[in-house]
C-alpha cells in the first residue's frame, strides 16, 4: 500500500496526473512538449471549441477566420507542429545571440585591426551592394506580417510572425553592418543601397519577385513560395554564395557572422515549409488537391526565381573570389532537394533560364 | 587583453537607416485582403524607433526574469501560501487573457495590410512578436499554476473550457473587435481603448491585488507585459495622429472610438470588477474598482488622452464615457457578480463564498451595498453545501435577464435594457435584447458583425443541467466529481449526482423574457445550423451602412468616399441618441 501511494505521488510530480497538464493538446510525441503547451489551443476556432460558431466576423461574411484564407485544406489544421519547435523564448535567445555575434564580431574587428587586412576590392563591392539584401529581407517582412492572422491554427500563426520577425532582424543586421563600416572604412551610405535596389538592372528581376510576393493573398502560399523558392534560391545564393563565401575569400571579418546567423534561421524557415508542405501533400483526405495546388505555385514562382537568381550575375562578375556558375549550381541543387522532400518536382532550371 | 571599442550607435541615426529600407513599388503593388474606411496621409511618425539590435536583448532580459521568478516562485513555496479564492480565478483570467494577446498580434497584421506608411509598420510589427511573447509567458504561467497548485482542476482542459464559457465567450468576443472589420477600427479597440485605458487596470492594478493575496508570480509576470505596452500605447497614439491629418477621417474617428470605448467596457468593467473584488480574499485594499477605475480610466485616459483629441478637431462626446461610469456606480460588476457566481456549475474554477470580512469590505467602499446584494450573497453560502441539495441557479432562472445580443453579458440594468426584433436567415421574426441602447447601437450600425450563436442559453432550453455539464465535459478525472464548485472546501465537493438529485431544468433567459413580454421569440437558436441562425447569411450585410455609400473603391481597397458619405458611414443609419 505505501508502494502504491509513493507511486501516486511520484506520477503526480512527473506530471502524469490528468489535471496537471494540459489536456486539450493532442502531443506529437509521447508527452506534450514545453513549446506545445505555450503554443497549441491559443488560438480557438470553429473546429476546436468555439462550439457556437464565431461570434464577430467581417461584414462580407468572413467569420474571425475563414477556410479558404489559403487554397491547402487539411482534416485538421491544429495537428501542424513546427519541426524546430520555435516559441518566444528560444526565438529572443536565438534572435539575442546572433546580434550579440554580430556584435563581438564588429568589436573583435576594430580592435584587432581586422578591417586591414581585408580585400580592398571586396570592400569596393561591398560598398556598393553589401547592404542591397536587406531590402530582400524587408520586402519579404512586409508581407509575412500581414499574412500572419489569417492562419488557421496558432503554431502556424506562430511560425510567420516569427518569420518575419527574423526577416527584419536580418534586414537591420545589414544596415548596421553598413553603418558601422561606414565609420569604419566610410562611404557606405544605404542611400546608395537604395539606389541599387530600385535602379540597378541586375537587381531588377529580384526586386520584382519580391514585390510580387506582396501580391500574395494566401497565408499557405506565402509559406511555401518564401520557404521552397525564394529563400533556398534567391536568399541563399546572396547570403550564402554571394556574402559568406566571398566575404570569407576576402578576409572580411564581420559578414560572414551575420550571414551564418541569418542562414541558421533559413535553415528553421526551409523546415518549416517543408513541413507545411508535407502537412499538405500527405493529408488522409486532400493530398492530391494539395499537391496539385502545391505544385502549381510552385511551377508560378520558380522560373521568375530562377531569372532573379540568373540577373544577379554581373553583380556576383563585380565581387572578388565567387564563382556564379558553380553557386547557381549550389542553390539550385539544394532547392531540388528540398521540393523532392516535400514530395514534389522543382522547375527545370535550364528550362526556366 | 584586448581593447574593447564599446563605441555606442545612435538609435535615432540606426533607425533613420532603417527607415530607409522602405521603397515605393514599380512593378506590383502590395495586395490587401481586409478593407479600410480610412485614407491616409503621406508622412507619418514611428515613435517607438525600435531596433533589433536593441531590442532583442531587452526582450531577452525581462523573459529571464518571469522565468526565474517562475523558479523562485516554487522555491518559495507560493503555490501552497498563495490565497486559493485568488488561484481559482486566475483560471479564466490568464487563458482569456492570453486570447487577447493574439488579437492584439493580429490586430498589428491587419493594421499592417491597409496602412501604407512605412514609418508605422516596423512598430506595428515589433508589437506583434511582444504579443507572440505574452503568449508564451502568460500560457507558461499558465502551466505553472496547472503543475503546482493546490487544485488545478480546470486548468488541464482550460482552453476548450474558455472557448465555450459563458463568461469568457463574451471576452472571446469582445477581443475579436480588434482584428476584425475595419483594421482601423480593430486598431483603436486595441491600441487606444484596450491598451492605452485598460491595461493600466488590468496589468497594474490587478497584480497588485495578486501580491496582497500572495500571488507575486502573476504580478511578475504581467509587470513584464506592462513594460511592453507603453511602446503598444505609442503605437496607438501615432496611428492617431496619422489618421487624423486627413480631415475626412475624423467623423469616422469619432464613431469608432466611441464604439471601441462602449464594447470594450462593456465586458472589461464587470469582468475585471469581479475578479478584483470578489475574488480577493486580503481587504487591506483601500481603492475599490471604482477609485482605480477613475485613477487610471477617468483621470489618465479620457481626460489626458480623449478630451486632448478635441485640440486636434476630435470631439468625443462625453455622453459614452459617462455612462459607462454611471453603469458602474449603478453597480453593473456587483450585480453580475451574483450571476456569475450563481452559474458555478457551468464554470471550470470555483467560486468561494463571501464572508463577513468581504461584505464590511464592499459595505466600506461601496455603502448601501449589504441591503442591496448582503442576502444573496447569504443565500448563495447557506446552498454552497451538497447536503442542501438546491442550487442557487434555481431562484435566479426565472427572473433572470436576458443577455445581450451584442457584449454577450447579461443584461443587469433594469432602466438600461432595450430589444429589437429582427427577421432570421429564415424570414421569421425574433427577438434581440441588449443591456444598453449603446450595445443596441453597435448592433445596429455594424450589420453582420454579430453572429454565431450568442445567446449561451438558447441551445440548452430545456434540457437538465446535469446533461448540459455533461456536455461541456466539466466533470474531474474521477468521471463525477464537477469541476466548478461553490466553495473552496475540497471535502464537501458537488459530484454529478448530487446536480441530478437537485433536478434543475436550463430555461434560457432571452426566450423566458421575450415570452413573457409578448414579443417574437428570445432564441437564436437553430437546429439546423450548430453555429446560429445568424451565421452565414451576413446578417443582412448591407456594405452601404459601413463603407460610407460603397462608392469609389480604387480597387486596393482603400475607400474614396466623399465626405458625405463618410459622415454617413460614421453614424450609421441609427443615429446615436443622447440619453
Amino acid at each position: 500500500m505505501a508502494g502504491e501511494v509513493r507511486a501516486g505521488e511520484r506520477r503526480k510530480r512527473r506530471g502524469d496526473d490528468p489535471e496537471r497538464s494540459f489536456q486539450w493538446i493532442t502531443p506529437k510525441g509521447r508527452k506534450a512538449s514545453l513549446y506545445e503547451d505555450v503554443t497549441v489551443g491559443t488560438q480557438p476556432s470553429v473546429y476546436t471549441f468555439l462550439a457556437s460558431g464565431y461570434t464577430c466576423s467581417f461584414p462580407d461574411g468572413r467569420g474571425t477566420w475563414w477556410d479558404d484564407s489559403t487554397g491547402v485544406d487539411v482534416v485538421d489544421w491544429t495537428v501542424f507542429r513546427d519541426p524546430n519547435e520555435l516559441w518566444e523564448r528560444p526565438y529572443y535567445q536565438q534572435g539575442a545571440q546572433c546580434e550579440k555575434e554580430i556584435e563581438n564580431a564588429t568589436r573583435s574587428a576594430r580592435s584587432e585591426g581586422l578591417y586591414a587586412d581585408v580585400d580592398p576590392a571586396w570592400v569596393e563591392f561591398l560598398r556598393r551592394d553589401g547592404q542591397v539584401q536587406a531590402f530582400v529581407e524587408h520586402g519579404i517582412w512586409s508581407i509575412a506580417t500581414r499574412r500572419s492572422r489569417a492562419a488557421l491554427a496558432d503554431t502556424l500563426t506562430h511560425g510567420i510572425v516569427l518569420y518575419a520577425a527574423v526577416k527584419q532582424r536580418q534586414a537591420q543586421a545589414f544596415v548596421i553592418e553598413g553603418m558601422d563600416l561606414d565609420e569604419d572604412l566610410g562611404d557606405f551610405q544605404i542611400e546608395a543601397a537604395k539606389a541599387r535596389w530600385t535602379g540597378e538592372p541586375a537587381w531588377q528581376d529580384a526586386r520584382r519577385v519580391v514585390e510580387r510576393l506582396g501580391t500574395i493573398t494566401d497565408w499557405g502560399e506565402l509559406i511555401v513560395v518564401t520557404g521552397l523558392v525564394i529563400e533556398p534560391l534567391l536568399g541563399s545564393l546572396v547570403r550564402r554564395e554571394l556574402l559568406l563565401r566571398g566575404a570569407l575569400r576576402a578576409a572580411d571579418p564581420l559578414t560572414p557572422t551575420i550571414v551564418r546567423g541569418a542562414q541558421r534561421e533559413n535553415a528553421w524557415w526551409n523546415d518549416f515549409a517543408l513541413a507545411f508542405a508535407q502537412f499538405g501533400t500527405e493529408d488522409e483526405q486532400h493530398a492530391a488537391a494539395n499537391r496539385s495546388l502545391i505544385a502549381s505555385w510552385l511551377a508560378d514562382w520558380e522560373p521568375e526565381a530562377l531569372a532573379a537568381v540568373d540577373a544577379l550575375e554581373p553583380i556576383f562578375a563585380g565581387a572578388p573570389g565567387v564563382d556564379f556558375a558553380a553557386a547557381r549550381a549550389r542553390v539550385v541543387a539544394d532547392q531540388q532537394a528540398l521540393v523532392a522532400a516535400a514530395g514534389l518536382v522543382a522547375a527545370d532550371p535550364v528550362a526556366a533560364a | 587583453m584586448a581593447t574593447q571599442q564599446t563605441r555606442r550607435r545612435s538609435v535615432t541615426k540606426t533607425h533613420e537607416r532603417i527607415a530607409q529600407l522602405g521603397w515605393d513599388r514599380d512593378y506590383h503593388q502590395p495586395v490587401p485582403i481586409y478593407d479600410t474606411r480610412y485614407v491616409f496621409p503621406d508622412k507619418a511618425k514611428d515613435p517607438m524607433k525600435q531596433v533589433m539590435r536593441e531590442y532583442l536583448p531587452m526582450q531577452l532580459e525581462k523573459d529571464e526574469r518571469v522565468y526565474g521568478g517562475f523558479d523562485a516562485a516554487l522555491r518559495a513555496g507560493m503555490p501552497t501560501k498563495a490565497d486559493e479564492r485568488w488561484l481559482q480565478v486566475m483560471k479564466p483570467l490568464i487563458l482569456i487573457l492570453v486570447y487577447a494577446e493574439g488579437a492584439a498580434g493580429r490586430c498589428m497584421s491587419v493594421v499592417m495590410d491597409v496602412v501604407p506608411n512605412d514609418e508605422l509598420l516596423n512598430g506595428y510589427h515589433v508589437q506583434f512578436v511582444d504579443e507572440v511573447r505574452h503568449i508564451g509567458m502568460q500560457m507558461g504561467l499558465a502551466r505553472w499554476y496547472t503543475k503546482h497548485t493546490p487544485d488545478p482542476a480546470g486548468w488541464h482542459n482550460g482552453q476548450e473550457y474558455m472557448a465555450d464559457n459563458l463568461i469568457t465567450r463574451a471576452g472571446i468576443n469582445m477581443f475579436s473587435h480588434s482584428f476584425v472589420g475595419d483594421p482601423i477600427a480593430a486598431g483603436f479597440t486595441m491600441m487606444t481603448v484596450i491598451e492605452t485605458a485598460f491595461t493600466n487596470v488590468a496589468f497594474v492594478a490587478l497584480p497588485d491585488v495578486a501580491t496582497r493575496n500572495g500571488d507575486f508570480i502573476q504580478a511578475t509576470t504581467y509587470s513584464s507585459v506592462q513594460s511592453d505596452e507603453a511602446r503598444h500605447i505609442s503605437n496607438g497614439y501615432a496611428t492617431m495622429l496619422t489618421v487624423l491629418q486627413k480631415e475626412e477621417n475624423i467623423p469616422l474617428i469619432q464613431h469608432d472610438l466611441q464604439q471601441a470605448w462602449w464594447i470594450v467596457h462593456a465586458w472589461v468593467d464587470p469582468f475585471i470588477g469581479t475578479t478584483m473584488e470578489y475574488f480577493s480574499t486580503d481587504r487591506s485594499d483601500n481603492e475599490s474598482y471604482l477609485v482605480k477605475w477613475d485613477r487610471w480610466i477617468r483621470d489618465d485616459w479620457y481626460r489626458s488622452y480623449v478630451e486632448q483629441l478635441g485640440k486636434m478637431g476630435v470631439t468625443i462626446p462625453p455622453d459614452m464615457f459617462d455612462r459607462a461610469r454611471e453603469r458602474l456606480v449603478a453597480g453593473l460588476h456587483h450585480k453580475t457578480a451574483p450571476l456569475a457566481f450563481a452559474t458555478w456549475p457551468l464554470n471550470f474554477w470555483k467560486f468561494d463564498p463571501l464572508t463577513e470580512t468581504d461584505f464590511e469590505w464592499f459595505e466600506d467602499k461601496y455603502p448601501g451595498w449589504y441591503d442591496e446584494y448582503g442576502a444573496t450573497w447569504e443565500a448563495y453560502a447557506a446552498l454552497a453545501d451538497p447536503e442542501e441539495g438546491a442550487l442557487l441557479l434555481g431562484g435566479f432562472m426565472e427572473g433572470a435577464p436576458p443577455f445581450c445580443w451584442t457584449c454577450m453579458l447579461a443584461c443587469v440594468i433594469d432602466d438600461d435594457m432595450c430589444h429589437r426584433t429582427c427577421a432570421d436567415r429564415h424570414g421569421e421574426d425574433r427577438t434581440r435584447f441588449y443591456c444598453s441602447p449603446e450595445c443596441r447601437w453597435l448592433d445596429e450600425t455594424n450589420p453582420g458583425r454579430y453572429t454565431g450563436d450568442r445567446n449561451y442559453f438558447d441551445k440548452y432550453h430545456g434540457m437538465s443541467l446535469s446533461e448540459v455539464i455533461l456536455k461541456q465535459k466539466l466533470l474531474r478525472p474521477d468521471g463525477k466529481t464537477l469541476v466548478g464548485q461553490p466553495h473552496l472546501n475540497p471535502d464537501r465537493m458537488w459530484t454529478i449526482d448530487d446536480i441530478r438529485a437537485a433536478d434543475f431544468t436550463i430555461l434560457s433567459p432571452n426566450i423566458t423574457s421575450a415570452a413573457a413580454m409578448g414579443l417574437p421569440s428570445g432564441s437564436w437558436h437553430d437546429e439546423g445550423d450548430p453555429f446560429g441562425a445568424v451565421q452565414a447569411d451576413g446578417n443582412g450585410f448591407q456594405p452601404v451602412t459601413l463603407y460610407g455609400g460603397g462608392a469609389g473603391h480604387d480597387g486596393g481597397g482603400r475607400g474614396q468616399s466623399g465626405l458625405d458619405d463618410l459622415a454617413k458611414a460614421a453614424v450609421g443609419d441609427t443615429p446615436w441618441v443622447k440619453l
